[in-house]
């Protein structure tokens, strides 16, 4: 009798409980309590990567990266990534983390990398003023592939541009004020970046503070920045930007970077080391074209005036074939380690010359297929006449799970950026799971 | 004499007759699907043929004649996602992106037969001017004309219930009078605050055969915000207006 009474009890607590969360309709409904905020939240992704690569032997990176080993023609490679956000929010504070987990298998055996990418406290007394203290992304720019004015990230990578980033340690601001009239909004970001030994050692030279600055403007409906980084850590530069739509579907942007006593350091064919220093000016001019089919065709050219020209690139590759032939004829990999520093002090970098051309074109949901959309992208160095075409599959169908099949083709003559790459293809499969 | 009296009645009291002021008309619906400025969340399913769905939840604030954006609460694949419309200009921020870019109103944020302008819906009235009315027994067709050409759908036909004032249908069409796509306004519901209006929106389109959307509206409130909120750089703080 008590267990029917409870029982029945329970069922009626929990028809009311569903009459008062659920807005119910005639076939769908809507639980408003999805709706209700939390003062944590915890989130982020989880995924598998599996890669094969093919490789070139003849090329000069696979010889400076397999010089003192055997592979065979392609080598395979395991990678999982765990990236978790979480956040607390009381009041006008907010804290946030998102930390990042990088696993990889492959000839090497494992490796394991945990980063902090972003853990700042944000402070919001209203909703002109925010300021956020810090390790953040500040992302400045309007290009796709390339942002010669983020001054203040890490580069992106033009093969996956929407990857996450890790940030720097900073003090940042937002001030906003929105108008009537042509000028409809005006904010202001200023930015200390402090530059010392165990903080943001890598940005550049240490015992400085740096400032920077982003002026944005949304203007006759075009939006446009200016921004300034000064301090010493690296030398000035100012840049600037802009993004508009000339039709609804038609968007155009820009950017435009000058980089005061730019430094490049650069190695001739014997392994002589010399510097440079002038004036750099880097921009980028793009657009965005949705058709009636949507198809989304994203171009940019990149001229990037801190790049290394061919012959310097040339002369860089040819020192690394004069190393590896030194190792094989004397056994000594002192070259070849030179030519490793010498990689990682900026020919190593993603896109190291100076002109580029990007185009990618996206069919969503062809065939009808719902949450279905093949891409490829080309990315064609203009100097090198080498390129990288990569074709890939995404499919977001299935709630919470991404699915992309992506290979890569490279092309190049000997001595050309993507024809020096250690391998000439790659195909790769991504899942990835959003909790 | 008694002739001309009786005309005279005849044409005084021979009516009703009057004409329907469409503009008026509209703003009225407008206001009677929502405040000038609120807050809602909303439900976006989109349904496949086999029957197979996905799910959107979305917290929206809208200031004015222009000034609209939306975040996604979930799925958590799109959680931290919004997207800001300010008169034609639009924005999608992706959190991992971190900045803002440039979308287009026939685009589709969520896939499926909603399009950004579906989901970032101004008024009516502030988009398109009324060329006629119609009178169909209970309801009122009326035909609106796109004011500029960036607006998503040059042409809808809106068939309006007479008595409250709310629409029932909308038919979207190119200029060329082509069907794109049809909103079905189901189930009226009291908000509070006054605020009676369809809960559902169900949409098919002749160009996704089989496929249906619904967005279902929860929590319509009035609310006043500051202009600055409808901003590229408030974008990844939408969560704190919630």
């Amino acid at each position: 009798m008590t267990e029917k009474l409870i029982i029945t009890w329970f069922f009626v607590i929990c028809l009311m409980l569903n009459a008062h969360f659920v807005e119910a309709t005639e076939e769908y409904s809507f639980d408003v309590s999805e709706t209700e905020k939390k003062s944590y939240h915890i989130g982020g992704y989880i995924e598998f990567r599996p890669a094969v690569f093919s490789l070139d032997k003849e090329a000069s990176l696979y010889k400076l990266k397999f010089y003192n080993r055997e592979e065979g023609g392609t080598f395979e490679e395991y990678n999982a990534k765990f990236q978790l956000e979480s956040s607390l929010e009381k009041g006008i504070a907010k804290l946030f983390i998102k930390t990042n987990t990088d696993y990889k298998e492959n000839y090497l055996g494992e490796d394991q990398k945990t980063t902090i990418y972003e853990g700042f406290l944000s402070l919001k007394p209203s909703s002109s003023l925010s300021i956020d203290i810090g390790k953040k992304t500040l992302r400045w720019g309007k290009g796709y592939a390339w942002n010669p004015v983020a001054f203040i990230d890490r580069p992106k990578d033009p093969e996956d541009p929407e990857l996450g980033l890790e940030g720097f340690i900073v003090a940042s601001a937002d001030y906003i004020k929105s108008f009537e009239g042509p000028l409809k909004t005006i904010s202001f970001t200023p930015v200390l970046i402090p530059v010392y030994e165990h903080v943001n050692d890598t940005f550049g030279d240490i015992n400085k503070l740096n400032f920077a600055g982003k002026l944005y403007l949304l203007l006759y409906d075009t939006d446009i920045d200016f921004m300034i980084l000064t301090g010493g850590s690296r030398t000035t530069r100012y840049g600037m930007d802009f993004s508009r739509n000339i039709t609804p579907n038609l968007e155009i942007h820009g950017e435009f970077a000058f980089i005061n006593n730019y430094k490049k350091m650069f190695i001739n064919s014997t392994g002589g080391i010399s510097e440079t220093e002038y004036n750099a000016y880097s921009y980028l001019a793009g657009m965005r074209y949705l058709t009636e089919k949507d198809t989304t065709y994203i171009f940019e050219y990149y001229r990037n005036d801190t790049g290394f020209t061919s012959r310097e690139m040339r002369d860089y590759f040819t020192f690394i074939n004069s190393a590896y032939d030194a190792y094989l004829s004397t056994g000594s990999d002192l070259q070849i380690k030179k030519a490793l520093k010498i990689t990682e002090a900026g020919y190593g970098r993603i896109n190291p010359m100076r002109d580029y051309l990007y185009l990618r074109i996206s069919q969503k949901e062809p065939f009808d297929i719902l949450y279905f959309t093949p891409s490829i992208t080309w990315i064609y160095n203009i100097n090198d006449k080498s390129s990288a075409l990569s074709p890939e599959l995404l499919y977001t169908g299935i709630t919470d799970l991404e699915l992309r099949l992506k290979a890569t083709l490279l092309a190049g003559q000997r001595l050309s950026e993507y024809g020096e790459k250690q391998n000439d293809s790659r195909i790769e499969f991504r899942a990835r799971y959003y909790f | 004499m008694l002739k001309n009296f009786i005309a005279l009645m005849i044409i005084l009291f021979a009516g009703p007759v009057y004409a329907i002021d469409g503009s008026s008309l509209l703003k009225e619906v407008d206001r009677n699907l929502s405040p000038e400025s609120y807050e809602s969340y909303r439900k976006l399913i989109n349904i496949e043929p086999d029957g197979r769905k996905k799910e959107f939840t979305l917290f929206t604030v809208k200031k004015g004649t222009d000034k609209v954006v939306s975040l996604f609460l979930a799925p958590a694949s799109e959680k931290g996602r919004s997207t800001l419309r300010l008169g034609d200009n639009m924005w999608l921020y992706i959190p991992n992106v971190g900045k803002p870019v440039r979308i287009t109103s026939l685009q589709s944020v969520v896939g499926g037969v909603f399009n950004n302008a579906d989901i970032l819906q101004l008024d009516y009235s502030a988009e398109y001017n009324v060329e006629k009315v119609e009178e169909k027994g209970n309801e009122i067709l009326l035909h609106l004309k796109a004011k500029t050409k960036t607006v998503a759908y040059d042409r809808l036909k809106i068939w309006a219930d007479k008595g409250k004032k709310l629409p029932v249908k909308i038919e979207c069409l190119t200029e060329a009078n082509m069907l794109i796509k049809t909103l079905y306004f189901k189930e009226v519901k009291e908000f509070g605050g006054g605020i009676v209006r369809p809960a559902v929106v169900e949409t098919d389109s002749p160009l996704y055969k089989g496929y249906k959307s619904v967005m279902i509206f929860a929590k319509l409130k009035k609310r006043d915000f500051k202009d600055e909120v409808f901003t590229l750089t408030f974008m990844p703080n939408i969560e704190s207006l919630r």
